[in-house]
């Protein structure tokens, strides 16, 4: 189990504000974190790892303290016990694809889980690949395969699938969610998407104005009063021609083009949105998530 | 420097840079008698020659010794025979206080004199001069690893000076000069005991073309009797 | 007569400062990489200072500082017992420091340019300091390490006024191969300079060669 209360001051390009994440993630739970670009849901996983020092607070996994202002404990990310999956992959370049994984192997684990994990990752016709050479989901498998090399206590994701292909995104989903059930690691997912949160978490928690709601089943968070016809999406293109405008929508999946008298308010390319259908007729709302605004 | 020396009034001199000083006196003297402007370029004697024979518009040459300005003759680019206006002093220097100095040579051995340093003798005069007195009391092979090097005397006067030499042979114009008077301590070697430091200068090809009559003029005075008192002052002797 | 052993004092001394110059930018670049204050800037500007002073003024900042008469020197002296005046140490000393920015500057720039992620990865996979230094940051900047290699080796080479300044021109222990360059030129003797020169050029041409081919290969075996 993971127990977590910190603070810290943090900079967006909205200017500075207090992150302060507190809760509790029980052992292999996959807990999904969402939240508006710029609420610090990097920064939050950062100092779980290790690699950001909190202002204030504590960080608990199980029995051992990892982080402790009060005790001034501050253990190195070496020896907590995470896998962590970067947005830029950061794969070493001077390394082939078993290579990298191997590097992350403790000394006494056998070599042989290198193999398993190939052929977990489905990784083996690439193993004495460069990474340079790689596509994006191949890197992506590689840095997951990376990070759970080491068994880690707790696996952090942060938005590793929002580069890929929505192809390959599915099978990576699948990936993740085997090994989620073969190695029942805790994991923490940072993703904007809802359907990907509702695939594969158990709980999520939404960051916003440097504070974060309780854990909440997906299926809680994306639906409002028993409305089931909720879709998430952003807005990609607007359209004008004559006196009609439309606004052309990306949801999960695919692209909808619909009239903009369905918008409650002003909209802008890159808005996320929320798009509900009310007695057949389709509404536009903004999500609120982008603090600025 | 090349356009420097169009102007009818004004000659340009090229002048060994440790004659620097002593060519400032002069040109305060020629001043008292001549309108002419001299302009000095300041190098090493070996440079300078090398500049000349690429083709530098000097009129004059003043070399640190003979062999540059015999060159120049040879090369055919003097326009008259060189002239030795001074010759050199040699002295053995030191800045350091336990250390003894001997005409004779003889400590130059002794243990606690670990470097000695010259100017070079392929190159420069008193290196020469400084190599062959070594060699007249017989002590050169036994202190030859002890000999370090400078590439002229100047330089040879910077390892002394600095004490990262114990002792050197150098020249008195730079024991006695502005900057150097008071520092250390230091004896004039015998006369007989080197080959004469002899330095020469020689007027220019260029200079003849160009500026003959105000070339020969400065030309004649370096070997006047006012320029010897000069000489004398800046520690050379008048020949 | 053209002698090699201006040659060989050369290269050892090219060799020696190169390995130096490798062990101690490798820390110092680094260092210098992250962000710093006023003071890391200093540093920083200092080890660029060999590229403004001309070698021979820098060289007769060392002969005074190397002095035994001197407090620096005399400490080197009386203490450790060393003479850096006119010995191959102080040439070494000189050439180390006279050198540092071809080697630091490329090196820095390569640490800088590392996406502060590999590090990062490593660590999180509990890869110690040491390990993620020798595994994963020096094969991520090796082009880096060999352009400063190549750089530091070449300068040595090729270094003049410094060594003429401090050396003392002993044969066999100060007496480079540029040094016995000027020599033979300042002598008139130009055939014997150009011997030299040459000889000079090919060595340093076949060293060089061998560096850059030999990381042309790897690279090739990178992309393969």
């Amino acid at each position: 189990m993971i127990h977590f209360d910190i603070e810290k001051k943090l900079h967006s390009a909205n200017g500075e504000f207090i992150l302060h994440a507190s809760g509790k993630i029980d052992s292999g739970a996959f807990v999904s974190l969402y939240g508006a670009s710029g609420a610090g849901k990097t920064s939050f996983l950062r100092m779980l790892a290790g690699l950001m020092k909190p202002d204030n607070g504590s960080i608990w996994a199980d029995d051992i303290a990892w982080y402790d202002a009060q005790k001034r404990i501050d253990i190195s990310p070496q020896k907590r016990r995470i896998g962590l999956v970067f947005q830029d992959y950061a794969l070493f370049p001077n390394m082939n694809v078993r290579a990298n994984i191997a590097f992350a192997l403790p000394k006494n684990e056998r070599s042989s889980f290198v193999d398993e994990l190939l052929e977990l990752t489905n990784l083996v016709n690439l193993a004495s690949r460069k990474t340079e050479h790689l596509s994006g989901g191949e890197r992506q498998r590689v840095a997951l395969a990376r990070a759970i090399a080491r068994k880690p206590s707790l696996l952090l994701l942060d938005e590793p699938l929002s580069a890929i292909d929505h192809e390959m995104r599915m099978q990576l989903q699948s990936t993740l969610l085997n090994i989620h059930r073969k190695f029942k690691l805790t994991t923490i997912l940072v993703s904007h998407d809802a359907g990907e949160i509702i695939k594969l978490s158990d709980r999520v928690i939404h960051l916003k104005d440097g504070l974060m709601t309780p854990l909440l089943a997906p299926s809680r968070m994306f639906m409002s009063n028993g409305d089931n016809s909720i879709l998430l999406g952003d807005i990609v293109e607007i359209e004008r021609t004559g006196s009609e405008s439309f606004v052309v929508v990306l949801l999960s999946d695919r692209m909808v083009r619909i009239s903009s008298a369905a918008c409650e308010q002003a909209l802008s390319i890159g808005d996320s949105i929320k798009l509900t259908y009310d007695r057949n007729f389709p509404r536009i709302t903004k999500l609120e998530s982008t603090p600025s605004d | 420097m090349a356009m420097a020396g169009h102007a009818q009034n004004k000659i340009t001199v090229a002048v060994a840079a440790n004659m620097q000083y002593t060519m400032d006196a002069l040109k305060v003297e020629f001043k008292k008698t001549d309108s002419t402007e001299i302009e000095v370029v300041l190098g090493a004697s070996g440079q300078l020659t090398q500049q000349i024979m690429q083709g530098a518009p000097f009129d004059i040459f003043v070399s640190a010794d003979t062999d540059y300005p015999a060159k120049l003759a040879a090369s055919n680019f003097a326009a008259a025979r060189p002239e030795i206006y001074t010759r050199g002093v040699l002295v053995l220097w030191s800045v350091k206080p336990g250390v003894q100095l001997d005409p004779t040579l003889k400590n130059l051995v002794s243990e606690n004199i670990q470097h000695i340093a010259i100017a070079n003798p392929t190159t420069a005069p008193y290196g020469k001069a400084a190599k062959a007195l070594m060699e007249k009391y017989n002590i050169y092979d036994k202190i030859k690893s002890k000999i370090v090097t400078g590439e002229s005397i100047t330089q040879a006067s910077q390892f002394i000076a600095t004490s990262a030499a114990d002792i050197g042979f150098t020249a008195k114009s730079i024991v006695i000069s502005n900057q150097m008077k008071g520092i250390g301590h230091w004896i004039e070697l015998k006369e007989e005991d080197y080959p004469a430091i002899l330095q020469a200068a020689v007027l220019l090809k260029y200079g003849q073309e160009n500026r003959a009559r105000e070339s020969k003029k400065f030309y004649d005075f370096l070997v006047s009797p006012p320029a010897k008192e000069i000489y004398k002052k800046f520690g050379y002797l008048a020949k | 007569m053209i002698e090699f052993e201006p040659f060989w004092l050369t290269f050892k001394l090219a060799f020696f400062a190169t390995v130096i110059l490798f062990l101690v930018s490798i820390p110092l670049g680094s260092w210098l990489s992250k962000k710093g204050n006023i003071a890391k800037t200093c540093v920083e500007v200092l080890v660029s200072m060999p590229l403004v002073l001309p070698p021979t003024v820098f060289g007769f900042y060392l002969l005074v500082a190397f002095s035994p008469e001197n407090a620096f020197g005399g400490f080197l002296d009386h203490w450790l017992g060393l003479r850096f005046v006119f010995s191959f140490g102080g040439l070494l000393v000189a050439s180390v420091i006279y050198s540092l920015p071809f080697m630091v500057h490329p090196i820095q720039s390569g640490f800088s340019s590392l996406p502060p992620s590999l590090k990062e990865a490593a660590y999180s996979l509990g890869k110690s300091r040491w390990d993620t230094l020798i595994h994963v940051l020096l094969p991520g900047i090796k082009s880096s390490l060999i352009a400063g290699v190549i750089l530091t080796f070449a300068h040595t080479v090729g270094e003049f006024g410094v060594v003429l300044m401090i050396g003392g021109n002993i044969p066999g222990k100060t007496r480079t191969a540029s040094i016995a360059i000027y020599d033979e030129v300042e002598a008139f003797r130009y055939g014997n300079a150009n011997v030299y020169a040459v000889i000079l050029l090919i060595l340093s041409f076949v060293v060089l060669f061998t560096m850059y081919w030999r990381n042309r290969r790897t690279q090739q075996v990178r992309i393969l």
